[in-house]
């Protein structure tokens, strides 16, 4: 039983100002009222291929994901853990980043691929941004009975999050290209 | 089991890491390096060394109080995460841990 969905979506700003917005996403301050399920980032390794321009990351990610009272009365926690590794390519300038749950294992597997790259039509203006998001729950968890539900929940959940994780993006971005230019906000 | 459900009820905490300043510090010299220097093509050198240093070995030495010391209850780690750890800590036996002992059941409960 997986669930996976693909969402795409144009970001009218060059892939610079993007994938920089993409780094402070979660550690920014500012976001965290928006972003309220990510309790904690913390980078646990960044190396540098100095070569060939490619920048390697590993990041943690406290999630706080609240479920139905049954859920958390399973698994008995609401917080999972997930680790995301990012390459970022300057030279042909693409970002990957791709984030899997390390906790909780046993009951759900979540990983969620998000790539930005150049758009085709405007490569120095526009970012297109592709995300995959596949969701599984286990078969021989105690959930299982209801694990298309389960699924479902989750799926609307990531959907309700990626679209926050959207507009913290957009603003981001246009913060950066008002600081870029001068202006300050 | 009681006490986490009792301690879910109040709101999280944003955030509780006595590595907290030291992250933010390399975080902001970071997220200025990347867009600065890394994507205008200066890539030769990483930047924000010192930062790093100091939160590093922060986190490597709270590794055990914090949250992240759970990630050694998963079965299936990132290997960078799995070889910084082991570089910190040679004298663990992350194959015991990993499988979920009793210590770490007994973090858990200290954590949480």
């Amino acid at each position: 039983m997986v669930k996976a969905y693909t969402q795409e979506h144009i970001y009218k700003h060059p892939w610079e100002r993007v994938t920089s917005a993409s780094w402070r996403k979660f550690s920014d301050p500012e976001n965290k009222r928006t972003l309220s399920h990510i309790l904690e980032v913390d980078t646990l390794n960044c190396n540098l291929d100095s070569q060939s321009g490619k920048l390697y990351t590993t990041r943690a990610l406290t999630v706080h994901a609240p479920g139905p009272w049954f859920i958390r009365k399973i698994i008995g926690q609401d917080i999972c853990h997930c680790v995301e590794s990012t390459v970022v390519d300057a030279q042909s300038r693409s970002m990957q980043l791709k984030t899997r749950n390390v906790s909780l294992k046993k009951f759900i597997e979540v990983e969620e691929k998000i790539r930005y790259d150049p758009h085709p039509d405007n490569p120095t203006g526009w970012t297109i941004c592709r995300q995959e998001t596949s969701i599984s729950i286990k078969p021989l968890s105690a959930l299982a009975s209801m694990a298309e539900k389960v699924e479902q929940k989750c799926a609307e959940r990531f959907m309700q999050n990626s679209t926050k994780g959207r507009e913290v993006m957009e603003r981001i971005c246009k913060y950066l290209e008002a600081e870029s230019s001068g202006i300050s906000i | 089991m009681r006490i986490i459900n009792r301690e879910k009820k109040s709101s999280p905490p944003l955030s509780t890491s006595p590595c907290a300043h030291l992250r933010a510090a390399y975080h902001t010299c970071f997220n200025r390096w990347y867009s600065e220097e890394f994507v205008k093509g200066h890539w030769d050198k990483k930047g924000c060394v010192s930062e790093w240093q100091k939160y590093r070995a922060c986190l490597s030495e709270h590794l055990d109080d914090k949250h992240l010391s759970r990630f050694l209850e998963a079965e299936c780690l990132v290997d960078s995460f799995i070889q910084a750890i082991s570089r910190k800590y040679k004298s663990w036996d992350l194959g015991h841990n990993l499988h979920g002992t009793s210590i770490s059941t007994f973090r858990r409960e200290k954590v949480f």
